[in-house]
């Protein structure tokens, strides 16, 4: 038996996969100050469902794979452990000035962010090197010996050591690494030619520090979590989900804690990428996973999951670059609890401002006096007020209809139910934004590609967003409502290991690029028969980051091989580059010098099943019948009620009409058909 | 919803708008990804926009303010005017700051966005500064050149370089003899062609799909609308009228007293219009920092908007409740050929937005803002010469550290403003990055303690940059300001310390330079460039005492100066001494 669990903003779910592959979903709110009970109360949801003590039940489970928001809270909330920055003489304000940048350029009542490591606590360490990894100044050991001395004064908890060029001559860092690790031997550190050997200076610093800040809250928690696991009798292995899409055993995440940041979320397009290829035609696939405050979406292209090197903590140029590659996912404020509102010059617009868990929607009777996307759903008859996750919570329509009217009804001029449609409409197309961004930087065109939608609220809009974008088909998977869950239980053990080595087409040297793959390919093989033992199957995928001749951002390119054999390689791969251009940005130059940067190796083993399991049926096969629901440009519509045990698989069914479980409600709009596939997930036809 | 002029309501305007944001947003993402040179590739030194079919600034979202405000509605007029039959696939290159480009080194390209029955619908622009433009001497702010002749640009005023989406080749040919390190411009043109097609396959299926006149109803609602919430941010200011002044340090071909640019700015609450007077300035001068006027109109505004509510959209619509009187060939104003407008951007141009800025500040609290910080020091210098490790020609404009933001009437500066017109939207080079593609070492890079303009809320500190060419000589190129007329304060707000610029010896020994320069840096030698923070708003005294304790503990302002200027006295163990603060305070 295998355990997913991610803990989530508001529900803690659980996958619980029996060893004959069958699945089981549960929820338990998540517990902030302490998110190991949360993880232990879903286990315990799932034991009295088997009525069986936890302890037995938890003896059966071979592995309990976990994503947690642990590390990203303590960063949004400043609880992180204080952290030094080391820095090349004469550099010391890399975390100040970070890449420059700003949003809203006209508005000047936001402050300029703090750094993420105060300047007093960074210190310039005597030390060059240049970009050919020569040494330009020695280190200074007695300058270095001096700082560590501070840094005890100081009672500093970790450190981060960022020079400039350690990418090409580690061996200062090195060095650094090693007196401290003589002199402050409980104090952890991190090296950034190490972590996240990359060019750019910031990147690598604000990578270090953050990774470095993490490590000993990480280390405790995740020190915990398998300690009270054991404890309550779990015997398997421990491992924690990663922000590049894959997992490792948590006591290595704790070596490396910054990987744990999109943990959790990383997990939707993995499911997602399962779903897309078990289940559609279409080359591409949109994820979007709806929460409460957030909306987060990413892609799959192809069969890859695509990822980004600029992964900001909270705004861009207003948070933190992790300077770390990570699944591209763009999150936006638009969920459920988005309020809505209604400014003097009469535009409407729906969040980023939320209500969140608490208070909540007006309709939850919570003590919430603003109108939110959840109010509108229901006042459209997207929502049963009585049957809310299943009828635990009751909706007041009444109020939530109150509210629109006064708040946003009567300043737009609009009927009721218009008001609501709008509300709606303005939140969707805060959610086509996100989409639109995403798939333009990415350069996949939506008609290309299935939207599947995960968390509770993906079907409400679907068909509408999908309309919007062009998309063809819409897929609500049997397990969206715990899309990330599911992820958890077919991710592979991954890592990736990255290498600088410039090159380029004119002065190529196959020899040069093969040592390079040769040396990524080592890592990865020592990676497969170390954590990776007893998979039930591997692979490793290379990639080089190429750009046009004096271009600096670049695009990743698969390579067809492991090694290059003879110039037609080579001419391959300069096709391949020029084409991922042309496709991205609409222009090629094929006349140009192509450079090749950055190389990859990703390796994946396979410890989980391979997907393909399904949910115990959960009842609810007595709820249908039909109820009064608006749809724009149709007005009210008598519109039935499905219930997904009492659907035929791959009968096609015409809207307007409704598919409801306990976890969630698909809205599907006159004009669009619905089927059952075969698999249990909702197939629409928008 | 396809019938014209019919009304939308207010949640179909929001997503059009944000619609056709996301399209300029499209554009700027294509030509940041694909530009060759580090000036737009690296610093983001572009902007794209999108102007009605009459020529109406509609969205230019994030792009640089100086970039924008007005001149893509001037550079629009001009090219209807010289190409009445415009045709589906035309393209333009406007560099022309006599027909309302910002300045020639800022490259346009103008796409008219034609459907397939030819009717012309918006037009879009990217425009981009480039790298090099041919000028006599290898930068593109050319400061003391006497005229346009001297500045030696190649100068297009809306030039058709595409037509049916190909490319001219006669044009490019002209700039490939003319302009430095042709390989690298020409990618940048690609860059920017990239982005016209890229916005306008977008535009064309917008219209095709919710009909023409219902995007053309859905501008003229939303001029509507931002007029609307224009006169209402109007209405929730003080009236009055102020003249405030900003000097601009003297370089050859200036008053040996420098430039003084008035400002005069009248809020007139029950009209709901705001008023600048630009007229009492000099004649324009025989130097290369005459403001275009494009450059001049966007500055007023700049000025204004900066105290207006954020989220007041800046478009044609806001502009109906701006008037602006400029003066007929004035050192800024309308600039008349051949009077060169080299430096346009950035130099004086930023005096206007801190005089209108200071002026804005006298009429009320809440309003204005101190002096941003000036451009352009060595950090940002134009650099050129042959890169000993390939033997090839490089020319690049570096932006190596800026800070410059200035004190804000609810809050400090945003530190990386670069300079006023930029609106700290540029970025700022890696260390490793310009290291890898110019022979230079950067050997320093910090900010400066104690050089902030001081207040209630305070301005940034000064930066201090070293570089140094790396077994070869590089000739730079920079226009610095701020040595005698340093970035001054808002309603009693201090001034930023002063800027300056040092040659180092392989001795170490300084030698001042220039503040207008055009140099050799030989190999072992570095130039030393520093810039200004700037000004502060308010009182120094009335700062948040947590504020300066954090500035002190941060090491960006002595204890000295706190007691000083502050009046907040910070123990040795970093902790406010409440009484003496008070006392000091109080005095």
């Amino acid at each position: 038996m295998r355990f997913a669990c991610d803990t989530g903003g508001t529900f803690t779910d659980l996958i619980v996969e029996g060893d004959d592959g069958a699945l089981a979903l549960y929820k338990a709110p998540t517990t902030p100050d302490d998110p190991v009970l949360g993880v232990l109360d879903a286990l315990a949801l799932a034991a009295r469902d088997r009525d069986m003590e936890l302890s037995k039940f938890l003896s059966q489970g071979e592995m309990l794979i976990h994503g947690t928001t642990h590390a990203i809270n303590a960063i949004i909330t400043g609880n992180t452990a204080k952290t030094a920055f080391l820095t090349t003489q004469g550099h010391p304000d890399i975390l100040v000035l970070r890449e420059g940048g700003r949003i809203e350029p006209f508005n000047f009542r936001i402050p300029y962010p703090e750094p993420y490591i105060p300047r007093a606590l960074t210190f310039e360490v005597p030390e060059r090197m240049d970009g050919e990894g020569n040494v330009v100044l020695a280190l200074d050991e007695a300058a270095v010996m001096d700082i560590i001395g501070a840094l005890n004064a100081q009672k500093i908890e970790a450190v981060a050591v960022c020079f400039l060029w350690s990418i090409a001559n580690p061996a200062h860092e090195t060095r650094v690494g090693e007196l401290l690790a003589q002199h402050m031997p409980e104090v952890p550190v991190s090296l950034s030619h190490i972590l996240n050997p990359a060019l750019r200076e910031y990147r690598r610093a604000s990578a270090v520090a953050i990774d470095a800040s993490l490590k000993p809250l990480m280390e405790r928690y995740l020190g915990s979590l398998t300690e009270r696991l054991t404890a309550a009798g779990f015997q398997g292995r421990t491992l924690v989900l990663t922000s590049q899409g894959g997992m490792i055993d948590a006591m290595e995440l704790a070596s490396e804690p910054i990987h744990a940041i999109n943990s959790g979320p990383s997990m939707a397009p993995i499911a997602g990428r399962y779903y897309a290829s078990s289940e559609c035609t279409e080359p591409n696939a949109i994820v979007a996973d709806t929460g409460g405050t957030t909306y987060d979406v990413s892609l799959v292209r192809r069969g890859r999951i695509p990822k980004t090197r600029e992964t900001w903590i909270g705004q861009p140029f207003r948070g933190h670059m992790t300077g770390f590659p990570s699944i591209d996912i763009k999150s936006v404020g638009a969920g459920g609890g988005s309020i809505a509102r209604v400014d003097d010059g009469g535009i409407l617009f729906v969040g980023p401002e939320s209500a969140g868990a608490a208070p909540g929607p007006v309709c939850y009777g919570a003590g919430g006096t603003l109108p939110t996307l959840t109010d509108a759903c229901l006042v459209l008859g997207y929502l049963d007020p009585d049957y809310f996750l299943g009828g635990t919570l009751a909706l007041d329509t009444g109020a939530a209809e109150a509210v629109i009217q006064e708040q946003i009804a009567a300043p737009l001029g609009l009927e009721l139910a218009a008001a609501a449609a709008a509300i709606v409409e303005v939140a969707t197309e805060n959610m086509v934004q996100a989409i639109t961004e995403i798939t333009v930087n990415q350069g996949i065109d939506p008609a290309d590609a299935v939207l599947i939608g995960g968390g509770g609220a993906a079907g409400l809009n679907s068909v509408f967003i999908a309309r919007r974008l062009g998309c063809p088909r819409v897929l609500i998977p049997e397990t969206g409502a715990g899309l990330s869950a599911y992820g958890a239980t077919i991710s592979d053990l991954t890592t990736e290991f990255r290498s600088i080595y410039f090159t380029t087409s004119e002065d190529w040297d196959e020899a040069a690029a093969n040592a390079v793959l040769a040396a990524l390919e080592a890592k990865c093989q020592a990676f497969i028969n170390g954590p990776g033992a007893g998979a039930a199957e591997h692979r490793i995928e290379f990639g080089v980051e190429a750009r046009y001749a004096s271009q600096v951002w670049e695009i990743e390119v698969p390579l067809a091989a492991s090694r290059f054999q003879g110039a037609a390689d080579l001419q391959k791969l300069i096709a391949d580059f020029n084409a991922a251009h042309e496709e991205i940005f609409a222009i090629n130059d094929p006349s140009s010098i192509v450079e090749f940067v950055g190389w990859t190796a990703s390796v994946a083993c396979k410890l989980t099943g391979s997907g393909g399991g399904r949910l115990a049926a959960d009842g609810g096969a007595e709820h249908s019948g039909s109820r009064q629901i608006y749809f724009e440009g149709a007005g009210i519509v008598d519109t039935s009620i499905h219930a997904p045990a009492q659907l035929t698989p791959g009968e096609e069914i015409s809207g307007p009409a409704i598919i409801e479980t306990p976890f969630t409600t698909i809205v599907i709009d006159p004009g669009a058909s619905f089927h059952l596939a075969n698999a249990g997930s909702i197939n629409i036809t928008p | 919803m396809s019938e014209k002029n019919s009304k939308l309501d207010g949640a179909k305007l929001a997503i059009l708008s944000n619609r056709l944001g996301g399209i300029c947003r499209k554009m700027g993402n294509t030509l940041l990804r694909t530009g060759r040179s580090g000036v737009l590739n690296r610093a983001k030194d572009f902007s794209c926009c999108i102007v009605t079919k009459d020529c109406e600034l509609l969205t230019a979202e994030e792009s640089l303010p100086i970039h924008v405000l007005s001149g893509p509605d001037l550079m629009a007029r001009s090219m209807h005017e010289f190409h009445p039959n415009l045709k589906k696939g035309d393209v333009f290159l406007h560099n022309s700051p006599y027909h309302g480009d910002s300045h020639p080194a800022d490259h346009t390209l103008l796409m008219p966005v034609i459907d397939d029955a030819g009717v012309h619908h918006f037009t879009l622009l990217a425009k981009a500064h480039q790298a090099d433009i041919g000028n006599s001497i290898p930068t593109t702010y050319h400061g003391t050149a006497r005229d346009v002749y001297e500045e030696g640009a190649l100068i297009f005023p809306a030039v058709k370089v595409a037509d049916n989406y190909q490319v001219i080749d006669d044009i490019i040919r002209m700039c490939r003899m003319r302009i430095r390190v042709p390989d690298q411009w020409y990618g940048d043109f690609l860059a920017m062609l990239g982005a016209a097609y890229i916005g306008e396959r977008e535009l064309l299926a917008l219209g095709a799909e919710i009909g023409w006149g219902t995007l053309h109803g859905f501008t003229d609602q939303w001029f509507d609308y931002s007029e609307k919430r224009m006169i209402q941010a109007i209405q929730s200011m003080p009236a009055g009228s102020a003249t405030a002044q900003s000097t601009h340090d003297a370089i050859p071909g200036t008053p040996a007293e420098g430039i003084t640019i008035t400002s005069k700015v009248t809020i007139d609450t029950n009209a709901a219009m705001i008023e600048v007077d630009l007229t009492d300035n000099s004649e324009a001068l025989a130097c290369g920092l005459n403001v275009s006027e494009a450059c001049t109109r966007t500055s007023a505004m700049i000025g204004i908007f900066n105290s207006v509510d954020n989220s007041v959209p800046k478009n044609a619509g806001a502009f109906r409740r701006v008037k602006l009187h400029l003066k007929d060939n004035g050192v800024v104003g309308i600039p008349r050929h051949p009077i060169s407008c080299s430096a346009s951007t950035t130099n004086l141009a930023d005096r206007i937005q801190n005089s209108t800025m200071r002026a804005m500040a006298e009429i009320g609290d809440g309003l204005g803002m101190g002096e941003i910080g000036c451009f352009c020091p060595p950090s940002t210098s134009v650099v050129s010469g042959t890169d000993p490790r390939n033997g090839k020609p490089y020319v690049n404009q570096l932006f190596l550290g800026h800070t410059a933001g200035a004190g804000a009437p609810f809050e400090d500066a945003w530190m990386t403003m670069l300079h006023a017109g930029n609106g700290g939207m540029c970025y700022i080079d890696s260390v490793e990055l310009d290291e890898i593609y110019t022979p230079i070492r950067v050997t320093k890079r910090h900010l400066i303690p104690d050089s902030e303009g001081a207040g209630r809320f305070r301005g940034a500190p000064g930066i201090e940059v070293e570089l140094g060419p790396v077994d070869c000589r590089m000739e730079a190129g920079f226009v610095a300001d701020g040595n005698i007329h340093n970035p001054l304060g808002a309603r009693a707000g201090g001034a930023a310390a002063h800027s300056d610029q040092f040659r180092r010896l392989p001795g170490g020994t300084l030698e001042r330079l220039e503040q207008c320069s055009q140099i050799w840096i030989e190999d072992g030698e570095t130039l030393v460039s520093i810039a200004c923070g700037g000004g502060g708003y308010g009182d120094p005294k009335s700062r948040d005492a947590d504020r300066v304790l954090r500035d002190v503990a941060e090491g960006l302002v002595s204890r000295e100066r706190a007691a000083e200027i502050y009046g907040v006295i910070i123990t040795e163990a970093m902790q406010i001494d409440g009484p003496a603060t008070r006392a000091a305070r109080a005095e």
